[in-house]
């Protein structure tokens, strides 16, 4: 039975976590799913705008669906910070 | 037992609390008070647990328990009917030294029922810096009158040398005796009427309706834990002081029908005030757990008990003293609260039941600024910028998040009028609106967050002087969600002589951009600082979070927002992916611009 | 008002949201009540079928009435209900430049939490503002500054004013401009200035200025009461005029006198052009309907309840003074206006009943079956059991004689949809059941009571309760004892509450001066302040055809203590003008006002005093015919009883056999001892074991503890 891991991703009742949007499947459901998606880290000032005043170190990591390139999650990090990792024991 | 008497019985507890609120607002008198709704009575039960929390600043609801309980340890055999307790040690339950509370025991027939709770922020508590937030602290010591218990009414006679100490110690005591006279009054209509309804009803049915109202909470919220799936959720607030960055790293686990929180990993204590004790933290994760929990079950001790809490000795979430802790209201509690909410949320928006209740961080980041010195009619006075208690609510599942819409941990606050604020302090405002492109991109916008400028007018001396103890402008606190990007950060720019013109005929309303200054600017955010002569403070506060993400933000509502002035057209353009040329989207243009940036992920670039 | 002085009757109309309800004053007539549906939007309709029903009693046709009719006094919720519908005008803003803002932040979360319960306030994540009247796109902010002591900082730029109107009526296209600057009730020039441009420019466009329609401090509120006030204004001009024309065809051409929320009446013309004076003027008519009656009977504190088919209303009555709303909302927006303070909860005879379903908690509304499909014992379908249904199954209502038996009503069905729905899933009887509903009723009405009185310093046993509407008579006995008030009344003009305040109403003017004077200050000063309010008024009510007989000018001033957010309105009972002698009187009035309304100790000295606001109330009394009063007939009630029937009773915690009376046959002096029922054709009045009901010379039934 398919039910969510998150608003953006779902797992398909078959062992996979999967992209809501596509079905494109990530990962096996026991593993980190941002390992195995397409990442962005860029500066959050050069990517927000003049509002954005921030530390210069300071990143906005963005985690992309490899099948339809939506955007599933992001987080604020400096550089060596590991992944926020959030994960739903089945 | 029945459940006629019980909804009764329950109905009048909340009346309780709320007659309570009312006193207290009544005869404090403050705009903080009044204003702000920076305050919080709250009843307990005869062993200090939470009976009957209500809306004020929600982190206290169980740091005031603390200060039922540590009272009872400490005074033991010496707590008598009509006595109250003052506790402002942080390091003993309270947050920090300028939210006193008050405590007292409720008897009846002699005998121990139940406890009232409630504080304020008082005027001013002695602390290095007016105001109570003192970033010039750097240890407990020099943030004033601290106390870890002390009968401040003594069988319904306040102790005179008590208060006399008290108010000693502190700057414009005529206004903290006052503060204290509200809680004492406030405590008072508590008892009062606990009194009354345990008089009708009886001791033991009064006893068991509290008690199997504690139950029915902790029923009703294990039985929801247990509707959501189990796992772990993370999330990470940084924030800083001058050139000092500090983590709170969440990581909440949920398992059958408890929650538990783990702040391993956190950054070590502060030199700076802004780190907190093991209560705060305590009490920080409950301010977004009752909202977003338990909307619709009654805030006690049945909510806490399956809730459990790690936070490692020697962090900014668990300091030791002495430590400063001054700011931590506005510092690492606020980092607690925004972890807590993103956790919890995340955790509701994996559960097809919940997923509308989640919300992305709203008013990530408090911008407390305290003002002191002599007002147009020559008297000292010290107050807060209430505009902080403007906030901005984070994005939803279910739409954007409220522009200037206030914050989780307090649900009822509200700022002053710019009439208000110029008539009590010596200044004028050159605007005060709302802020293009602060509110967190994505589907759902975050609300937006606002900006105001403000200059000495009329100031007896020339002008007046002002606390900064600001958190929130290199890193933004404000965490989107599923997607979502954060709200901007805040921004504190002190402009040094501004030209004015001499006629007092106004030529700054040029002020309007942030490029139109003459005069050299200053980004602040820590310490105190002069608004004499031409100064200028201009604070732009931060957005909400966003929800989702923002190439899939409708383009009829960001042709709202950029017509509204809330996003700007190249934002529309890099973060958005719609072209919005003089008020109109392109739609086609947007199409293609959309599927471009989305082609372009593959590479792992963006916009 | 010349023109009225030779009529016989006055004619009080209100029209409320499902009914039109008129009361007739006739000199030795006594009083004359007529209903009729209301009939919206045309709504003058519902207004000549009221007036048509009570000229039916009289026995004249509509006529006769108005031309012997001296005055016509009409309360409506035409206001309250283009804000409801969003049926106003499209409307603008002009306010000062960086300052756009105001209106659409609403001082931050207030106007989002702002008109919530408690419930939804402790569910932040569902909650939103309601859309606002005007939008983003129709406020321009024009270059102007006053400083906060009336100084113009900065001269209105008059070319750039015109400008932005311009672009407000012809590209946002508006029929309506409300002008609201900083400071500008210190300083008006600016917005008159501006108002002289739109006239210029398009004479037709309806404008509102803040420093007429709310000069008080606070731009959030006078802002957001100004852009209603222009909302509104047209309908409500047209509103009147189109009623005025109305009667005229019907043989009226009299005076019409509309009420205000604050309580008292204007003409036709001047509240034409206050719309936002009208909102809830309603609830504001039935506590001044209340006081009207206490002065007949003698009773200057008075707590008065109403409560219908949806909701339980409560205002109260000290010394004879009214208490006004700090914080008066419509529809969830914030306004400033001097308005009767009314606290209301959604309980009323038709609140349904249900069970949370994870507790087993009973719930009383604040849903509520209306009118279609109604109570379940209605027949007409309704399977949610209400608070009707639980006083048919406690035997208060009689199911043959409801509405004086032009409904009969369905026993069966009532105890076994209660039965399925409420007494078997509490693993109760259905009496038990429902005494306990009935319980939790008069328990919630107590608390709310409680808030207006006990936490406002009053003590509710120096207070009788007046016990309007169709539902409150039943429950009165209940609650009125557990506030232990002094005595309960059952008004006999109950169901028509609002129009017989209407009735009972005076010509009212209010006027305030704004400006903040620090203790100690002259007499002279003070005095000064008021001359020119005093002159206005009293040549207002002059020109209204009020004698010097028949014209009091009240005075008041806002106090409050240095430093304090708490202002107190205390009426100055001293002679005026002032002297330096009752100065002081005066300033110890305000002392004792404040301590009793903000509680002991809260009075704080040390920081000095402040007045904010000079008031002037400019009252133009209008003449009434006296009520007629019954003859005593002895305190027996023998002859009035038609039979018995077991009815709930609280002291004996079940159902006992009580003695049942036609209202209609009891005479005054008449004495009931409880437990008893009174039927009267529109409601039904409980007496409680250990209680007395006696009616009086008006037909007033009083209950009594014994």
């Amino acid at each position: 039975m398919k039910s969510r891991l998150s608003e953006t991703l779902s797992f398909n009742g078959r062992g996979s976590i999967v992209c809501s949007c596509c079905e494109y499947k990530i990962c096996d459901q026991d593993l980190h799913w941002k390992k195995s998606v397409i990442i962005s880290e860029e500066s959050m000032q050069d990517l927000c705008g003049d509002n954005y005043t921030v530390s210069q170190g300071l990143l906005l990591r963005r985690f992309f669906c490899p099948g339809c390139y939506a955007l599933l999650d992001t987080e604020t990090a400096i550089h060596d910070d590991p992944f926020l990792y959030d994960k739903i024991i089945k | 037992m029945d459940p006629i008497t019980f909804s009764i019985i329950r109905h009048r507890l909340f009346r309780i609390v709320d007659e309570a609120v009312i006193t207290l607002k009544h005869v404090s008198g403050s705009a903080i008070t009044n204003e702000g709704h920076d305050l919080m009575v709250s009843l307990y039960r005869a062993d200090g647990s939470l009976l009957m929390g209500g809306v004020g600043f929600l982190h206290h609801l169980t740091s005031a328990a603390e200060a039922c309980k540590s009272i009872i340890n400490k005074f033991n055999s010496d707590i008598n009917e009509n006595d109250v307790f003052l506790l402002n040690c942080p390091y003993t339950a309270a947050l920090h030294t300028s939210d006193v509370y008050l405590v007292a025991p409720i008897h009846s027939e002699g005998k121990l029922v139940a406890w009232s709770a409630c504080f304020v922020h008082v005027y001013d508590i002695g602390a290095m810096n007016p105001g109570g937030f003192s970033p010039e602290s750097l240890d407990i010591f020099t943030e004033g009158f601290s106390s870890p218990g002390l009968k401040i009414v003594d069988r319904g006679e306040i102790r005179k040398d008590v208060m006399d100490t008290l108010l000693n110690m502190v700057r414009s005591p005529e206004m903290v005796a006052l503060d204290i006279s509200s809680m004492i009054a406030c405590n008072n209509v508590a008892r009062d009427r606990m009194q009354g309804l345990v008089k009708k009803y009886g001791i033991s049915i009064v006893d068991e309706a509290c008690s199997n109202l504690i139950d029915q909470s902790e029923d009703l919220l294990r039985e929801r834990l247990l509707e959501l799936p189990d796992g772990s959720w993370e999330s990470r607030q940084y924030f800083n002081v001058k050139d000092e960055t500090y983590k709170v790293i969440l990581k909440m686990t949920k398992s059958k029908d408890t929650l538990s929180f783990d702040f391993s990993g956190s950054s070590p204590q502060s030199k700076y005030g802004i780190n907190c004790s093991k209560w705060a933290s305590w009490g920080g994760l409950f301010a977004p757990l009752f909202p977003l929990l338990c909307y619709d079950i009654t805030w006690n001790e049945g909510v806490i008990k399956p809730i459990e809490m790690k936070a490692p000795e020697g962090t900014v979430v668990n300091a030791t003293r002495p430590a400063p802790v001054s700011i931590a209201t506005v510092g690492a509690i606020q980092a607690v609260n925004n972890a807590a909410c993103t956790c919890i949320s995340k955790m509701l928006s994996a559960s097809d039941k919940y997923k509308n209740e989640a919300t992305a961080v709203w008013h990530g980041s408090h911008f407390a600024i305290f003002m002191f010195g002599k007002n147009q009619r020559s008297s000292d006075s010290i107050g807060i910028l209430t505009e902080t208690f403007g906030g901005a609510a984070g994005a939803r599942s279910i739409g954007d998040g409220v522009d200037v819409g206030g914050e989780i941990p307090n649900p009822i606050s509200r700022m002053a009028n710019v009439e208000t604020m110029e008539w009590t302090f010596p200044v004028r405002y050159l605007f005060r609106r709302r802020l293009k492109d602060s509110g967190g991109p994505g589907t759902y916008r975050g609300g937006a967050g606002a900006e105001f400028a403000i200059t000495p007018h009329d100031a007896p001396d020339g002008g007046i002087n002002y606390v900064v103890s600001g958190k929130g402008t290199s890193y933004p606190m404000s965490e989107g969600l599923a997607g979502g990007y954060p709200g901007a950060p805040s921004r504190y720019t002190w402009i040094k002589n501004q030209k004015k013109n001499s006629d007092r005929c106004l030529s700054d309303d040029l002020l309007v951009g942030s490029n139109s200054y003459e005069g050299d600017k200053e980004n602040i955010s820590w310490g105190v600082f002069p608004l004499f002569g031409n100064d200028y403070l201009h604070v732009r506060w931060n957005g909400g979070g966003g929800y989702g993400d923002p190439l899939k933000r409708d383009l009829k509502s960001l042709e709202k927002d950029v017509n509204e002035g809330l996003v700007s057209e190249n934002a529309a353009k890099e973060i958005y992916g719609a072209i919005i040329i003089n008020g109109q989207v392109d739609l086609e243009q947007s199409v293609i611009l959309r599927k471009n940036i989305l082609n372009n992920r593959v590479r792992g670039g963006g916009s | 008002m010349e023109r009225l002085k030779g009529g016989k009757y006055i004619i009080a109309t209100d029209v409320g949201g499902t009914c039109t309800d008129t009361v007739i004053f006739a000199a030795g007539e006594g009083l004359k009540l007529g209903k009729a549906l209301s009939t919206p939007p045309n709504f003058a309709d519902g207004i000549i079928n009221s007036v048509y029903s009570a000229a039916e009693e009289i026995g004249l046709s509509l006529a006769e009435l108005f031309s012997s009719c001296r005055l016509f006094v009409h309360g409506s919720t035409v206001v309250d209900n283009a804000l409801l519908t969003r049926t106003g005008d499209r409307t603008g803003l002009i306010t000062t430049k960086g300052f756009e803002d105001t209106l659409l932040m609403t001082r931050g979360a207030y106007g989002r939490w702002g008109g919530l319960t408690e419930d939804k306030i402790k569910h932040p994540v569902a909650t939103d503002r309601p859309e606002p009247l005007v939008p983003t796109d129709r406020i321009e902010g024009v270059s102007e500054r006053v400083d906060y002591k009336g100084e113009i900082l900065l001269q209105l730029d008059e070319a750039a004013a015109e400008i932005s109107i311009r672009s407000l009526i012809e590209v946002g296209k508006v029929d309506a401009i409300a002008v609201s600057l900083l400071w500008s009730f210190f300083n008006p020039q600016h917005e008159k200035k501006i108002k002289e441009i739109i006239n210029k420019v398009s004479p037709g466009v309806y404008v509102s200025l803040s420093n007429e329609i709310a000069p008080v401090p606070g731009e959030y509120e006078r802002t957001s009461t100004t852009v209603i006030n222009a909302y509104a204004g047209s309908i409500t001009k047209n509103y009147l005029t189109s009623l005025e024309s109305q009667l005229e065809a019907e043989g009226y051409n009299g005076e019409i006198l509309v009420m205000q929320g604050y309580g008292g009446l204007l003409s036709a013309r001047e509240a034409a052009d206050r719309a936002v004076g009208m909102l809830e003027c309603g609830p504001a008519a039935g506590v001044i309907g209340s006081r009207y009656l206490g002065s007949l009977m003698g009773e200057e504190n008075i707590i008065a309840a109403d409560m219908g088919g949806t909701t339980f209303k409560v205002g109260v009555i000290q010394d004879g003074e009214l208490s006004h709303s700090r914080e008066p909302m419509v529809d969830r927006f914030h306004y400033v206006a001097p308005k009767i303070e009314v606290v209301s909860i959604g309980s009323g005879g038709g609140s349904i009943i249900s069970l949370d379903p994870r507790t087993n908690i009973p719930r009383i509304g604040p849903i509520s079956a209306g009118a279609v499909p109604g109570p379940v014992c209605y027949g007409q379908g309704g399977d949610e059991p209400t608070l009707t249904d639980v006083m048919l199954l406690i035997g208060y209502i009689d199911p043959d004689r409801f509405l004086g038996g032009s409904i009969k009503l369905d026993v069966e069905n009532t105890r076994r949809v209660f039965n399925k729905k409420i007494a078997q899933p509490l693993g109760l009887d259905i009496e038990t059941a429902a005494f306990g509903i009935y319980r939790i009723a008069a328990a919630q009405v107590t608390d709310l009571i409680h808030e207006i009185t006990v936490e406002q310093g009053l003590d509710p046993r120096d207070f009788v309760l007046h016990a309007f509407g169709g539902s409150c008579p039943l429950l009165c006995s209940m609650f009125g004892a557990e506030l232990n008030v002094k005595n309960i009344v059952v008004p006999y003009a109950a169901s028509v509450n609002c129009a017989f305040g209407l009735a009972s109403a005076d010509i009212v003017h209010e006027y305030t001066h704004t400006e903040t004077c620090s203790l100690p200050c002259s007499a002279e000063h003070i005095n000064n302040i008021f001359k020119p309010m005093v002159l206005k008024g009293h040549s207002q009510l002059l020109s209204e055809g009020f004698t010097d007989k028949k014209i009091s000018l009240e005075w008041a001033i806002d106090f409050r203590y240095g430093r304090q957010v708490h202002e107190v309105t205390t009426p100055i009972k001293v002679s005026v003008p002032l002297d330096d002698e009752n100065m002081s009187q005066l300033i110890s009035d305000f002392e004792t006002l404040y301590e009793r309304r903000y509680g002991k100790g809260s009075a704080y000295k040390e920081a000095g005093i402040e007045m904010t606001m000079f008031r002037l109330t400019a009252r133009g009394l209008v003449e009434r015919p006296n009520v007629e009063k019954s003859q005593y007939s002895g305190i027996d009630s023998k002859g009035a009883q038609i039979g018995t029937r077991n009815i709930f009773v609280d002291a004996k915690d079940g159902m006992v056999e009580a003695p049942i009376y036609d209202f209609d046959k009891l005479s005054s002096g008449n004495e009931i001892t409880g437990p008893a029922v009174i039927h009267t054709p529109i409601t039904t009045i409980v007496i409680q074991l250990d209680q007395v009901g006696k009616m009086d010379d008006l037909r007033n039934i009083l209950i009594k503890s014994i």
